[in-house]
This record gives structure tokens, sequence and C-alpha cells, in this order.
């Protein structure tokens, strides 16, 4: 693991996040758990 | 090149023998974070006054947000949590996400538990290990190449343990179902898969060299915001003030519960960072065997119950220690570790993140250049505001009027600052806190 890898600015960080799948399961799981808490109230 | 690492006597080459030392270490870890969260449940059991769970969750909250800052200011120092941000400053909205996914998850099993009881409840949301373990399989190459003997010993000893979980809520249970099973079921699922599902950010933190005490600093404002959101949501601000402040005799205890359980949770994250999520959740999942513990001894809740109840205790323990030791005896091979590796590469490409900076947090050392962690007047100053928040609350608190057993408190009590101070140990020579 020697090389850099290159230093990204805030808004292609944040199109990292945001292009990544692993970002969308826990966001989904949020959604689907704050749906499930309106339907218990 | 001489780095503080190697000043610190650390290697800067990763070594096999490096490697296993950091596996059992993270088992360390995850053992202590099992006994420290099983322990926060023993403040809690001496409210017996009429306040909502909401607000019971919120105050312990509220306990947990002064320790997660507290704590990482005084181990390491606030500088150490800017660091790492500078870093990877992406991982600031993983944590935040993660905060969110436990308060709905918490909130989930007060209603699952309304609905039907502890003991059905409990085993539905253990099962969050076993998304845990599908999770750092699928994402983060965990458990890849780890042969069939360690599939079978950390599936199968979380499997064991979801048994004797359920022997244990069922013996442990006072109340039955009061209706509703349908959506209890419901609640008590969808916690679990919160719970579950937690765990990517935890791992993504942890495979992207940031430290579990920065993780914790930024996790919190995702607690603290989504639960004071459902707070306020359920109950509406006046009330839940009026709630909040007839509650004021026993707010410490909820506090100080807050507050075990974060360092309960802080071990966790350091077995989730050095051994995964495949093995540390399991692991510390073993706080229910604690939980009981301090339950039947401290505060003798099983007292005069039926011989049965007395044969699922020790077959629910009996189960829940053979699954731990599977788990614990399943650390990952070198083969795994390389995938693990490549995992990490990975995540540091995308992110733009330095690889000798994640190499060296993989290994639990700080990275060359990386300067030392140092702490300023303004740590000490928020551990001073901590205490004194802690000191006010205790001073209005109320000394509850319950029959406790103190030779079991001071037995568990000693066993506990005895596994503190041993991982704490571990953790410093090993890894200097990263």
């Amino acid at each position: 693991m020697g090389a850099e890898h290159p230093k990204k600015t805030s808004s292609s960080r944040l199109r990292s996040v945001l292009t990544d799948v692993h970002f969308w399961v826990p966001v989904a799981v949020l959604l689907a758990g704050l749906l499930l808490l309106n339907f218990m109230r | 090149m001489a780095s503080e690492a190697q000043t610190l006597g650390l290697s800067a080459t990763p070594t096999a023998a490096r490697a296993k030392k950091l596996q059992l270490l993270g088992i360390l870890s995850g053992f202590t974070a099992g006994a420290w969260l099983g322990a926060a449940e023993a403040p809690t059991k001496l409210v017996s006054i009429g306040i909502s769970p909401i607000a019971i969750s919120l105050i312990m909250v509220m306990g947990v947000f002064l320790a997660r800052w507290s704590l990482p200011a005084l181990i390491l120092g606030t500088s150490s949590v800017r660091a790492d941000v500078r870093r990877a400053p992406h991982l600031i909205i993983w944590a935040v996400l993660a905060g969110c996914l436990w308060a709905v998850a918490n909130t989930l099993t007060i209603f699952a538990i309304r609905d039907i009881g502890l003991s059905i409840a409990f085993p539905l949301w253990n099962s969050n290990s076993l998304l845990g373990i599908f999770w750092g399989f699928l994402f983060f190459n965990e458990l890849r190449q780890a042969g069939w003997r360690r599939w079978t010993g950390v599936l199968g000893g979380a499997l064991v343990m979801c048994v004797g979980a359920t022997l244990l809520a069922v013996a442990s249970s006072t109340q039955g179902p009061a209706g509703h099973s349908l959506r209890g079921v419901w609640a008590a699922l969808g916690a679990g898969v919160l719970w579950g599902t937690m765990y990517i950010p935890y791992r993504k933190a942890y495979l992207t060299g940031m430290n579990p005490l920065s993780f914790v600093t930024f996790f919190t404002f995702g607690e603290l915001g989504m639960m004071s959101a459902l707070a306020i949501g359920y109950t509406a601000w006046g009330p839940l003030w009026q709630e909040l402040s007839s509650a004021r005799g026993v707010i410490f205890w909820l506090l100080l519960g807050g507050f075990i359980w974060v360092i309960g949770d802080l071990f966790q994250q350091y077995a989730a960072k050095y051994v995964g999520i495949s093995r540390g959740i399991p692991l510390s999942n073993s706080n229910q065997l604690w939980g009981l513990l301090w339950g039947i001894f401290v505060f003798g809740e099983l007292h005069g119950r039926s011989s049965s109840t007395y044969a699922q205790v020790i077959g629910g323990s009996l189960l829940m220690m053979l699954g731990v030791g599977a788990v614990a005896f399943s650390s990952a091979s070198g083969e795994e570790q390389t995938r693990w590796k490549e995992a990490a590469q990975r995540e540091g490409r995308r992110y733009g993140v330095a690889s000798d900076y994640v190499e060296a947090r993989m290994d639990g050392r700080q990275a060359a250049g990386e300067s030392a962690p140092t702490r300023t007047v303004w740590d000490w100053l928020l551990v001073a505001a901590a205490t004194a928040v802690f000191v006010v609350f205790a001073a209005m608190a109320r000394v509850p009027q319950l029959p406790l057993h103190w030779a079991p408190a001071a037995l568990l009590t000693i066993a506990l600052l005895v596994l503190l101070f041993v991982c704490t140990l571990a953790l410093y020579r090993t890894t200097r806190f990263h």
C-alpha cells in the first residue's frame, strides 16, 4: 500500500459518499425504521 | 525514516505476531464491552418512578453525549479528533448516520417490549449480530477465505448465542405480551435490522483509519439529535420539559447508566476495529449475560421463581458462554486479513485518504509524520464541564429505597474494574488507543 491517493475536494468527497452503495443501504434502513415508528404511533 | 510510531516502540511493518496481538486485543475488547454494556442496566433499575420510556431514553442519551465528548478529550484530547476529521472528513456523515440508526432502533425496542414483552422481543432484535456478519461478509471482505472452521465458529457461535439469549430473555421476563403482537414483532425485527445495519458505518470508519474515539464524538450528534426529535415529536416540548423537571431526582442514575454504557460501547468500537463486525458484535452481545448477573444477584430479580426458570437461566448462560467461546476462537487468518486490507485500500482510493494513514491505523499505530495527540486547556474544560453536570445532578439525586445485595454488587464492580484496567492497559500498550 505504498501509493498516495489524490486528495479530494469537499464536493468530490460528497459525490463519493452519494455514489457509494454502502451509504444508501443504511439510509434506506433508517427511512424504513422511521416509517415503522410512524406506523407504531 | 524514524517515525513517531517507531519512537513509541511500534513496528512500522505489520507482522503476523502483531496481527495476532491485535486480534487478541479485539477479542478482549469484545468481552469487556459485554461486561460494561450489561452493567449499564444497573443504574436504570434504580429508577422506579413513572416517567415515560421515551424520556428515560432521552436522559440516558444525554449522559451518553456527555461521556462521548469528555472521555475522548480525557484519553487523547480533541486535537486527535480534529486531526482524524481533517484526514477523513466524509466519516462525519457516516458517524451521524450511525447515531440516527441507533436512536430509531432504541425507540423501536420500547414499543416492542410494550407489545410483545422482553422474552420475545429480545431474541428478535438480538439477531442484529447475524445481520452484522452478513454485511461484514458482503461489503468488507470479512470471513472471505476464512475456511469452514472459522465460518462454523462465527456463524455457529452467533446462532448459539441467539438461542442462549432467548432462554435468558424468557427466564428474566416478568410481563407477558400486552396485545398488538404482530406490531411488536415488527418493532423488534426493525430494531434488529437497524442495529445490524448500523455496523456498516462502524466498519467503514475503521477501515478508513478513523480512531474509535473520534468516531463516537460525531456518532453522538446523530444519536442525541434523532432522540431529541423523536422525544419532542412524541411528547411535545412542553409536556416533555415538565416530565424532565419532575424526574430531576432520578436524572443522575440515568445519566450514570448512559456513562457506563459509553465505556462499554467504546470497547465495542475497538472490537469492531480489530476483529471486524462479524466477530466483535457477537462478543459484545454477551452483555445480556452480565445484565442478568446484576439482575439476579444484586437486585434479586428471580427470587422465588420456579426451578424451571433457574434451569433456563443456567442453560441460557452456558449457551451464551459457548457461543462467545466459539466466536473468540475463530479469529481471522492471514488470508482473511489480506482481504480486509483490500477492502481498506478500496475505501482509501474512493475517499482519497492517504494510504500510509489507513495502513498505520489498521495496524493500530500512528502514521509516520503524524503528530502525537496532546490535550489542551479546552479538553480539561470539557472534562470539568461534564463532571460538573454529573455532580449537579448527583446532588439532586434521591437514593432509592431498594433492597440491594451489596456483596455481589461489590464483586461485579471489582470484575468490571479489573476488565477495564486490563483492557485499557492492553489498548494503551498495543495501540496507544489508535
